[in-house]
């Protein structure tokens, strides 16, 4: 990284710890509720701090094998995606393929079409072939919906992988996969990672397929059980819905503080975007 | 053919997980029938885990060794678990045996095929005629046939914080007779204490279905019309009960402004700003809503309120002109079904007479701060102890349902508008009136509606 | 090593060379073949299928599902809601996201260049937290902030001695705006961080080095590097914001009125508020045009490369 003096440099700290806090006033609300006996949908410094909150979820047993659920659906989402994005990505970046444009426009345009929308289609043709109810299926339909996105920035991630650097790897005698292994993806990390968390939050938080696919209450991710808080006519148990939410942000930021150590590392060599 | 082969291995991979996710059974023990109930679930405070508790059903499953009971809650916003729902009952191999469905939308569910009559069901259970009469009424489609067994039903009011109206010198036992009282007060109130807010009524299109009913029809029921005549199947509109409704809400909001402000009505959370903060902290006079409210201030609530029937009243909506009854109420509820596609339709409803004796029906009012459908439940000694029971109970004697026709959920929604339009100043009470004329007879057909008086 | 098909393409004759490549290209997209086909473009099509019907999930149509031809169409291009939503959709779109989560993503990305470590942390996690807080939970947490006695209202109080102000009455568009701004700004912030650390130090170096000044050096050498991902970056987030809904149905409903009510806001009352499904569908295809006028745009203003 360049030089920059000193005023510059307070400036830019100056700006980054503003937008920072920026950034947290809003969440203010929820980290006050979740220790406040008695929250309420409006900001309040809480009467006396309380745990219970806290410890009602950790001790609910059905909640804690949402949380493990959501975990093993969004995990495996997240690694499948990766996985299939590099394979269809690499022909994609490489090759000269005529059809690679149309194919790309389009599954990108159907990604606009609203969850909302498709579910109920889907949902028959889930009852058509008998996958109600069954976690696996909802796994492969929410890997699919995210293969469009996936697929798109593992291509433009790869495209910023200069191709000189892998024919030197080939004249050292690697194949084309010895190629990919060892310098694409290494080279690629950053972006690997950023897919993966991409992916891993978008389907940690999805609500809306896994509720309308899958019936038995016990099969249900975090992201469904979330809605045990809100009562009929309104009434809303705020403090444990902030506990939950709170325990519930942990995943993804545990995921970005581990990719951290992957994601800056700054190469010293590499290519710019073509 | 490294590569190909990784590709490869993952297509067998995934046909592989397609092939497990198909074989997806359960088998359950010969000669027993699993009962699935279904109901919108609150998680583990949700009263109905202790109302049907898990001892419960261990005795209920000793005395019918033939039925298993299985709870599946559906933990959804309302308006998600009534899309869930429908979509379950569409298909026999995903329809629960039992569902709780709110009267609301349980003619439009008889319509499309998904309830059973359970005519032939009650007619031999020698409960059902402990039954109060209009609930019965309230759960039936709008062929007449029974569709429902209530299991909770509600009435509405306007609850009143006695701090507030002392200071605008209304005596305690205050309570209106007419529209006028009310405005009157609202504008005692913003005399005194011009920090409260005198009335709060919800107006806003994001508040749904209440606004229609707790606001619109609550008042408009008063003036001795109504929404629709079932036995002509007619809509009423530009009359002069709508347009008498609509005046009432441009006093409160406009001429008046006695109403909260804009910014607290139009909010999507306008309930709980009013009765989990403002309410119970003096910060407003009155504000119509119905009698679960209680379960915001109860121990344990959101804004838990000691001593509430001291601090708090519950008094009867008024007639328009105090006509008699001299009061009035809409009410709703949820009943319980059972879905056409059910394959234990007799399981069920043994069940099903299990679930709504009267011990369960006092149990269940108790524990959610509804009120009990059942007439011999409400003479319940326990029953009659519970915070404005007398009052809730009164203004169910004169209570109103929702037009029992398939098509009031899309008119509820030009209702609602028609009551935002006014409440914010967009319409006048006339123009908002004769745009709900053309909405309804868009919705129902130009010939399908009258005029009442 | 496999002699057949791995050994560097280059070493064949060209069009062998050609026909290796594709007949390789198609077995490394089966898996995403399949898939898409099965479980994305099937629904989808089903989907559009759907937008010609008079499909209900309950009252009389949903027993009785029939083709009613445009009938749907003519009803939504009859609807004064439907344009009123297209422009808010487009409003909320392009200033949430093309503009707001593009610029202070790239801006959060390109100043953390650098620094201290534990300080990046810390401000990048309270960014991705905003990210990763659950939908209806940020309602909440904008209504509370924005709200009448809220954070913001009591900060502009103790601070500046403004009167309190009904942030989400009186400027719904852009409190939803700022809202998705906040929600949204991570992933640009990632997207972005990852192009930048791709930029090989040498070159901004040898800029400084020429005497470049620090305006020079970010329009002139870091964002012409980067041109691709941003560009890259705006499609993505433009196909993204366009299906935001959850996060304005809990801010606002879609009020106060219809202030709110982008296209899903507005295909979702239609379709399981009114219960009009098939209308509701209609109303979705809308939002994959605009999705598809978009990307054609960019791809001709920005040079989006395929």
């Amino acid at each position: 990284m360049m030089r920059e003096n000193k005023g510059m440099r307070a400036l830019q700290y100056l700006i980054l710890a503003i937008i920072a806090v920026l950034f947290l006033l809003p969440l203010v609300w929820m980290l006050f509720s979740s220790v406040d006996p008695h929250a309420i949908q409006a900001i309040k410094l809480p009467s006396h701090l309380t745990m219970a909150n806290f410890s009602a979820i950790l001790t609910d047993p059905n909640i804690m094998r949402s949380f493990g659920i959501g975990l093993l659906v969004s995990g495996f989402q997240a690694f499948f995606v990766v996985a299939i994005s590099v394979l269809a990505a690499y022909p994609l970046s490489r090759y000269p393929l005529p059809w690679k444009k149309p194919f790309l426009l389009s599954i990108l345009f159907l990604t606009s079409l609203p969850m909302t929308a498709v579910i109920v289609p889907v949902y028959q043709m889930f009852l058509y072939m008998k996958w109600q109810n069954s976690l696996i299926a909802t796994t492969i339909f929410m890997i699919s919906t995210s293969l469009p996105y996936g697929i798109w920035m593992m291509k433009n991630f790869m495209d910023s992988v200069p191709e000189g650097l892998e024919e030197a790897a080939w004249i050292d005698g690697s194949s084309v996969w010895g190629g990919v292994r060892k310098v694409v993806m290494p080279l690629m990390l950053p972006g690997i990672f950023t897919i993966a968390i991409f992916t891993f939050t978008g389907s940690w938080g999805n609500f809306f397929v896994p509720f309308i696919l899958i019936t038995a209450p016990e099969k249900l991710p975090a992201s469904v059980t979330i809605f045990q808080f809100f009562g009929n006519n309104g009434l809303v148990d705020y403090g444990q819905l902030a506990a939950f939410s709170v325990l519930y942000t942990l995943p993804v930021v545990v995921l970005y503080t581990f990719a951290q150590r992957y994601m800056s590392k700054g190469f010293s060599f590499g290519g710019a975007v073509k | 053919m490294k590569l190909r082969n990784y590709a490869l291995i993952g297509v067998a991979a995934l046909s592989a997980l397609v092939l497990t996710a198909c074989g997806s059974s359960s088998k359950s023990k010969k000669g027993v029938t699993t009962v699935k109930i279904a109901w919108r679930g609150t998680g583990k405070s949700d009263s109905m885990y202790r109302v049907y508790s898990k001892a419960w059903i261990a005795d209920f499953e000793k005395k019918h060794p033939k039925i298993k009971i299985e709870l599946q809650p559906i933990n959804a916003s309302e308006g998600d678990y009534f899309s869930k729902l429908d979509l379950a009952m569409k298909s026999a191999s995903t329809a629960p045996d039992i569902v709780n469905e709110d009267t609301f939308i349980l003619p439009s569910d008889a319509k499309a095929g998904y309830l059973t009559d359970l005519g032939p069901y009650v007619n031999k259970w020698s409960d059902w005629s402990n039954y109060n009469a209009a609930l019965k009424k309230g759960s039936q489609g709008s062929d007449g046939k029974q569709y429902g067994i209530p299991g909770t039903t509600d009435a509405r009011g306007i609850w009143t914080n006695l701090a507030v109206t002392k200071k605008a010198g209304l005596s305690s036992d205050w309570t209106p007779k007419n529209w006028d009282d009310i405005l009157s007060a609202a504008r005692k109130i913003k005399k005194a204490d011009s920090s409260a807010i005198p009335l709060a009524i919800g107006v806003s299109t994001t508040n749904g279905e209440s606004v229609a009913m707790q606001t619109f029809e609550m008042f408009f029921y008063g003036t001795g019309e109504t929404l629709y005549t079932e036995k002509t199947n007619k809509w009423n509109v530009n009359s002069k009960g709508i347009l008498d409704t609509l005046n009432f809400i441009n006093t409160v909001y406009n001429k008046d402004k006695t109403g909260p402000s804009m910014s607290v009505v139009m909010n999507a959370n306008y309930g709980s700003t009013i009765f989990q903060d403002k309410f119970p902290k003096n910060q407003v006079g009155m504000g119509l809503d119905g009698s679960w409210t209680t379960g915001n201030w109860v121990k344990g609530g959101a804004a838990p309120v000691s001593n509430m029937t001291k601090k708090f009243a519950f008094n009867l909506m008024p007639t328009q002109n105090g006509e008699a009854p001299g009061y009035v109420t809409m009410s709703g509820g949820w009943a319980w079904a059972i879905p056409a596609k059910s394959k234990n339709k007799t399981a069920a409803f043994t069940v099903l007479k299990a679930m709504n004796t009267k011990k369960k029906a006092v149990d269940r009012a108790l524990m959610e701060g509804t009120l009990t459908v059942r007439d011999d439940a409400a003479k319940d000694p326990a029953y009659l102890k519970k915070p404005f029971i007398e009052q809730a109970t009164k203004a169910l004697k004169n209570a109103y349902f929702r037009p029992k026709n398939e098509l009031y959920p899309k008119v509820s929604v030009a209702i609602q508008k028609m009551v935002e339009d006014v409440a914010s100043g967009q319409k006048t009470p006339k123009a908002a009136a004769a745009k709900y004329a053309t909405d309804v007879k868009a919705i129902v057909g130009a010939e399908n509606t009258e005029t009442q008086k | 090593m496999d002699a057949a098909g791995v050994v560097p393409p280059r070493k064949k004759p060209r069009n062998a060379q050609d026909k290796a490549k594709r007949k390789l290209a198609f077995w490394l997209m089966i898996p995403s073949f399949v898939l898409l086909l099965i479980f994305f473009i099937t629904p989808m099509v089903l989907t559009i299928l759907f937008s010609f019907t008079n499909l209900s999930l309950t009252g009389a149509n949903a027993s009785a599902l029939k083709f009613i031809g445009f009938q749907n169409f003519v009803t939504m291009f009859k609807d004064p809601q439907l344009a009123q939503s297209v422009w808010k959709t487009i409003i909320f779109v392009v200033f949430s996201a093309v503009i707001g989560q593009c610029f202070f993503g790239f801006l959060i990305a390109f100043m953390m260049r650098g620094k201290n470590r534990t300080f990046r942390r810390i401000v990048g996690l309270i960014i991705i937290a905003a990210w990763v807080t659950p939908e209806v939970v940020v309602g909440f947490c904008w209504v509370a902030f924005l709200g009448d006695n809220g954070t913001l209202n009591l900060l502009a109080h103790s601070l500046l001695g403004m009167k309190p102000v009904a942030w989400l009455y009186t400027f719904p568009m852009i409190s939803i705006v700022i809202a998705n701004i906040w929600r949204g700004t991570a992933f640009s912030m990632m997207v972005f961080q990852t192009a930048l650390d791709d930029i090989p130090a040498e070159v901004e170096e040898a800029a400084v080095m020429d005497g470049a000044s620090r305006w020079q050096l970010v329009t002139k050498i870091t964002i012409p590097m980067v041109r691709g991902t941003i560009a890259t970056n705006i499609m993505l987030v433009t196909l993204q914001t366009l299906g935001v809904f959850s996060l304005i149905y809990t801010m606002t409903g879609g009020g106060p009125g219809n202030a709110t009510a982008t296209l899903p806001v507005f295909m979702y009352k239609q379709a399981f508020v009114a219960y009009q499904l098939g209308y509701g569908t209609a109303i979705s295809l809308v939002l994959l045009l605009i999705g598809a006028l978009a990307s054609l745009l960019y791809m001709r203003v920005l040079k989006v490369r395929l």
